[in-house]
């Protein structure tokens, strides 16, 4: 067994610290034995006979012995244990854990020694909380920097990748994971030339990096080229990423899926080229037949029949090719106009808001959300203009909206408790202009772009409907997408990653500020497993590189198969009817062993929330064996001088406002919180690696059990 | 008592060949020029079938379609859509307002004369 070095010595520094106290005590100690001996001696020396005398000294002497022990005790208790507290104190605000002042009062036989500590303390605190504050408001503004990134580079339509000159990928988002046909996250690090066309690439860099520092309006180019497995077509352009010397580092690529437009651009030739072309012939041939009977009416029956014949065929022929040209032009999607994947719920809720807003008519979204194929602006101003005037038509107040899954189409129906409205009237509204939206389209100029015609008819005795054909949407209706998957605020990017590569070392050398942690905690039925309490809840939230991953949380239910005791249910307000529903342990225990994978368990007072575990190992065939870090053990040996070492006392000694207590979720990120803190600490105390900590923690333990042995 | 049918087409050239061929298959013709005229045509008899165009002057097609179907008296009218407008989602439109059935433009004038003897025998076995 090997104890850190330094683990070692802060050992030794305690014992010498604590040694006035016992070397006090061994002087109170011969100070009893001598003055009992000069009482001795004095006795020795009288040598008289009398008892009384004798009974005298005797009682002198242990009244020497008493007050010896009396001024031990009372120095002990005025003076060295007051000052093992303040030099805790001490140490903790040395230790940036505390923002605690010394409170002199609490020292009163140790003036006016705490009172100047405390100065010292106050004039540390101000100094640190300045420091503190200028490096929480430029890490805020980093931060706000970086959220701002990450919000554009989300939101954008197109996708982006930023490489550096070796051609790996450095950043990227959801839209080029997409358009790449990369499912799951892209390893960073990776070569671009794995996935796109390199020759295009290379091409527009080369001609980046040879321009002389140009003007903003040459500083990109555009690219076309092809995903590597020739499934898509992308455009887009590319601009270089300059040092602060203004020597390129890098460079940008951003870029669309232009597939389907160069695709749809050839057969919009194709089609008409045979307009033209394919109708020449048939026109030719019916207009010669015709002019001829026409002009000749004298020719012969058998001659006049051939050219009606040829009347006939053409006419026929041309109505086939019309027929052809028709549904190729039909084929062909309107993409000349800006049309999207729309969601229904955007579509309507912007549509409801705008009208409640405006005093229009209440409008209510029901059935299931759908995605439909436009263009979102001009539709949502038609169902705005269309809804307007459905109120004033029909007079009902309230409106339903709805949208209706079809063969080839998604309806959008809007219904109402009344007639239906006249086709001629609908005729009429759609000439509407549409003023908010780009060149003023009426409301049928915009159906017709989405190859749309509205119409209405009675639904159920007493109500009617309006309904709006619109294109199906290109991607698949239902198909689960890649986006739930992914973190609410996703951390797509991190640099430091690239130092963490050689993770597969075992855990005991690994350095504490870069190791993986989940935070856990359990709600349960009672606090006794052994006599069939059971998990009800389990919260977890991910630390890595030091950050509490807040978008990286583990938070469910568990039916614990037996009633929850009302006392349990006024701890953590989980009720039977909560978890009613929710799966039994087998089940969630295999999704939170997939959650925390490789990292090392980080709870408070771990060893009762691992029994729940470990009780289920057999049920659920998972096996909790991963590094387990304790905070309350943590916290005794950083603490040794205070015996409180729950969850909420320690929050506070550290300054960490805790919020969400007693539920599983809130009690690991309060756990997350403390941890994170204690990494300062620890490391202060030459803690660095894993193996330390489980170390110290070890000795931790050990006194604890010797204590509650006493 | 011949089957009647109510020819209901603003373009003389197409209403040539229709009212001939209706005739030549044994129908008792009528034609309308409009929405409104064809409304009063049918007011003052009902007829067995309307050949409806649906870019009528004034009323269209579609509206004469569902003023007619909103009548109960005239809920056993065949209505037969014939449009220049050849897009899926004019048909629906059609015979969402209540039409039998929908012809587009060019048509095969045998084809037509058919389809007209199924429905007028559908309902005059």
């Amino acid at each position: 067994m090997s104890i850190p070095d330094r683990t070692r010595q802060t050992g030794s520094e305690r014992a010498a610290q604590l040694a006035p106290r016992y070397q006090f005590a061994v002087l109170a100690a011969i100070a009893a034995v001598f003055g009992f001996a000069v009482f001795a001696a004095m006795f020795a020396l009288r040598a008289g006979p009398e008892t009384a005398d004798i009974l005298a000294h005797w009682a002198a002497g242990l009244a020497a012995l008493v007050t010896a022990g009396l001024i031990w005790l009372g120095a002990d208790h005025l003076v060295f244990r007051p000052l093992g507290r303040l030099a805790a104190r001490a140490r903790l605000a040395a230790a940036a854990a505390s923002e605690a002042r010394i409170d002199a009062a609490a020292y009163p036989t140790l003036a006016p020694l705490p009172d100047a500590l405390d100065q010292l303390v106050s004039r540390y605190l101000t100094a640190r909380r300045e420091v503190q504050q200028s490096v929480a408001s430029a890490t805020r503004r980093v931060e706000e920097q970086k959220e701002r990134l990450e919000a554009i580079l989300r939101d954008l339509s197109e996708g982006v990748m930023v490489c550096n000159l070796d051609h790996q990928v450095l950043l990227y988002n959801h839209v080029a994971l997409a358009l790449l046909h990369v499912s799951g996250e892209l390893g960073l690090g990776r070569s671009l030339f794995n996935l796109i066309s390199r020759a295009p690439v290379l091409h527009a860099l080369e001609r980046l990096l040879q321009r002389p520092a140009a003007g903003p309006e040459e500083s990109t180019l555009p690219v076309v080229c092809a995903t590597t497995d020739s499934r898509t077509l992308l455009r887009g352009r590319m601009s270089l990423v300059l040092d602060t010397a203004g020597t390129p580092t890098g460079y940008v690529l951003t870029f669309a899926d232009v597939t389907r437009e160069i695709a749809e651009l050839s057969r919009r030739d194709t089609l008409l080229r045979r307009a033209t072309e394919g109708l020449r012939a048939p026109i030719a041939n019916l207009r010669a037949a015709a002019e001829t009977i026409s002009f000749f009416p004298d020719i012969s029956p058998e001659q006049r029949r051939a050219f009606e014949d040829v009347i006939l065929r053409e006419g026929n022929v041309l109505s086939e090719r019309l027929e052809a040209l028709d549904r190729d032009y039909r084929s062909l999607s309107a993409s000349h106009w800006p049309m999207t994947d729309i969601h229904s719920v955007d579509l309507f809720s912007w549509v409801v808001r705008n009208l409640r807003e405006t005093g229009g008519p209440q409008v209510t979204m029901v059935g299931l959300p759908l995605w439909l194929h436009g263009d979102s602006h001009s539709l949502s101003h038609v169902l705005e203009c269309i809804l307007r005037k459905l109120a004033v038509a029909t007079r009902a107040d309230t409106f339903d909206i709805e949208a209706l899954l079809g063969d080839r189409r998604v309806y959008i129906q809007i219904t109402w408790a009344g007639d239906p409205i006249s086709s001629a009237t609908l005729d009429d509204w759609s000439d509407e202009p549409l003023p908010a939206v780009l060149g003023s389209p009426s409301l049928r100029d915009v159906l017709t772009r989405h190859g749309s015609e509205m119409w209405s008819h009675a639904q159920q005795p007493g109500r009617a409907a309006l309904r709006i054909p619109l294109p199906a949407p290109i991607r698949v209706q239902f198909a689960p997408t890649l986006r739930p998957e992914m973190p609410s605020r996703p951390e797509f990017y991190d640099f430091d990653l690239f130092q963490s590569g050689a993770a597969a070392r075992s855990a005991v050398s690994t350095p504490l500020r870069s190791a993986a942690y989940v935070a856990f905690d359990t709600e349960t039925t009672g606090l006794r497993p052994s006599q069939g309490d059971e998990l009800v809840a389990i919260g977890a939230v991910r630390i890595v590189n030091g950050r509490i991953l807040t978008g990286e949380t583990f938070n469910r239910l568990v039916n614990p198969g037996r009633p929850i005791p009302p006392d349990s249910v006024r701890f953590h307000g989980i009720t039977d009817a909560m978890v009613a529903d929710a799966p039994p342990a087998e089940l969630v225990l295999p999704q939170f062993k997939a959650f925390v994978a490789d990292a090392v368990l980080v709870a408070h007072n771990a060893a009762f929330d691992l029994t729940f575990l470990q009780r289920k190992q057999e049920a659920s065939g998972i096996r909790f064996d991963s590094v387990t870090l304790d905070t309350l053990l943590i916290s005794a040996f950083l603490f040794p001088e205070f015996d409180d070492h729950s969850l909420d006392t320690i929050a506070g000694r550290l300054g960490i406002a805790v919020s969400g207590r007693h539920t599983a979720l809130g009690d690991a990120m309060a756990t997350a919180a403390i941890f994170v803190r204690m990494l300062d600490l620890l490391e202060a105390r030459g803690i660095v690696t894993i193996g330390h900590l489980l170390e110290a923690s070890k000795m931790a333990l050990a006194i604890r059990m010797k204590q509650a042995a006493f | 008592m011949r089957p009647s049918v109510l020819l209901v087409d603003d373009e003389p050239n197409i209403v040539l060949s229709l009212e001939f061929l209706m005739k030549q298959a044994g129908y008792d013709v009528r034609v309308a020029r409009d929405g409104d005229a064809a409304l009063q045509a049918v007011a003052e008899r009902a007829p067995d079938l309307i050949l409806l165009d649906v870019m009528t002057p004034g009323r269209d097609g579609y509206e004469v379609c569902q003023t007619i179907r909103a009548n109960p008296a005239w809920k056993d009218i065949k209505i037969v859509m014939l449009t220049a407008k050849s897009r899926e989602v004019e048909r629906e439109k059609g015979l969402a307002l209540g039409a039998d059935d929908y012809v587009t433009k060019p048509f095969s004038t045998r084809e037509l004369v058919n389809r007209v003897r199924q429905l007028l025998a559908d309902e005059h076995p």
